[in-house]
């Protein structure tokens, strides 16, 4: 039992959802970014990670980028901004987000109502419904 | 800007060399703008940055493990993509990678040739020709030109599935050694 490992497993799956979330709120740069998440230990990364993700979410045009010049003689910072197609695919993320956290919700609870779905019926009921319908236009056929 | 975090720089640039000159630009860039931010706002000395940046090595693999583990699609620009990666991938790519890639690559062909040529076998006969380079043999039967047709789909299909699966492993692969860097 290695708990940093299902830790890692869950940054995986989730540091592409957190940064496109941080970034649709308002344009980021790297820097910025990774000390967001350093205030998360569950999401905190390194540049190593989180450089070449911002490159592949670009590449996917999740996002654009564009350099701006700093004062205080910093140099140029690349700024992140969601596109689209980025918020498209931010909403679907979402979507699933919360199909996980009900899902893993109704596996901690154990009262009946969790055990037959009513979706899980209908969807039945609709089989059956579709089935029955082939079946007469195969006999009429 | 510091020697050390300069000749980072440079090392991480030449690792990079299977990219184009201006995504290479581009990610120095990034990666210069960063250390100037940890000098200033966490006042990191260039030895504690090139602590925290790692092994420029491992710095340059995951941006070349992220652009080709997760495009989609397969085309020649891409397998040498992969072989640059692979050239810096380490002792395990150096068996494992040029297996499934060029087998894969490689059944896939077959599955497309195959087909073709149970199609040329067979019209040959329709037209009343032999096309005597074209023979399917298995083992001491030889399939009838008419049967070549039917049997060389089947068979060109289970080619190019078992070519994709093994172009999927070698994606599959590709993303571990890339991701094995998160931690």
């Amino acid at each position: 039992m290695n708990i940093d490992e299902w830790r890692s497993q869950i940054k995986r799956g989730t540091l592409e959802f957190a940064i496109l979330l941080m970034i649709s709120r308002k344009e980021r740069y790297g820097y910025e970014i990774i000390s967001a998440l350093e205030q998360w230990p569950i999401l905190t990364a390194k540049e190593s990670t989180i450089y070449p993700l911002l490159r592949r979410l670009l590449k996917e045009e999740l996002l654009t980028s564009y350099w701006q010049e700093t004062q205080r003689g910093l140099p140029p910072r690349k700024y992140y901004r969601i596109t689209d197609r980025g918020r498209g695919y931010l909403d679907s993320m979402r979507g699933e987000w919360d199909n996980l956290l009900a899902a893993i919700d109704g596996m901690g609870r154990d009262c009946p109502e969790s055990e037959k779905r009513p979706e899980a019926d209908e969807g039945l009921k609709r089989d059956v419904v579709l089935k029955m319908e082939e079946g007469r236009e195969a006999g009429n056929g | 800007m510091d020697k050390i975090l300069n000749q980072y720089l440079d090392k991480v640039d030449r690792y990079l060399r299977p990219m184009s000159a201006a995504d290479r630009a581009d990610i120095i860039s990034e990666i210069k703008s960063g250390m100037a931010e940890m000098e200033a706002g966490k006042s990191l000395t260039p030895e504690q940055i090139r602590e925290r940046l790692g092994d420029p090595r491992e710095l340059a693999q995951a941006y070349l493990g992220e652009a080709i583990a997760k495009t989609h699609g397969c085309d020649m620009r891409k397998l040498a993509a992969v072989m640059a990666f692979y050239a810096a991938a380490g002792l395990g790519g150096m068996f494992i990678l040029p297996f499934t890639a060029i087998l894969g690559a490689a059944l896939m062909l077959c599955g497309v040739i195959a087909p073709l040529a149970g199609l040329v076998k067979a019209a040959g006969f329709l037209l009343g020709m032999d096309v005597p380079v074209i023979v399917f043999q298995f083992g001491s039967w030889t399939a009838h030109p008419l049967l070549a047709l039917p049997l060389s789909v089947l068979m060109g299909a289970l080619f190019f599935l078992a070519g994709k699966g093994l172009w999927k492993i070698t994606l599959k692969y590709i993303q571990i050694v890339a991701k094995g860097r998160m931690k």
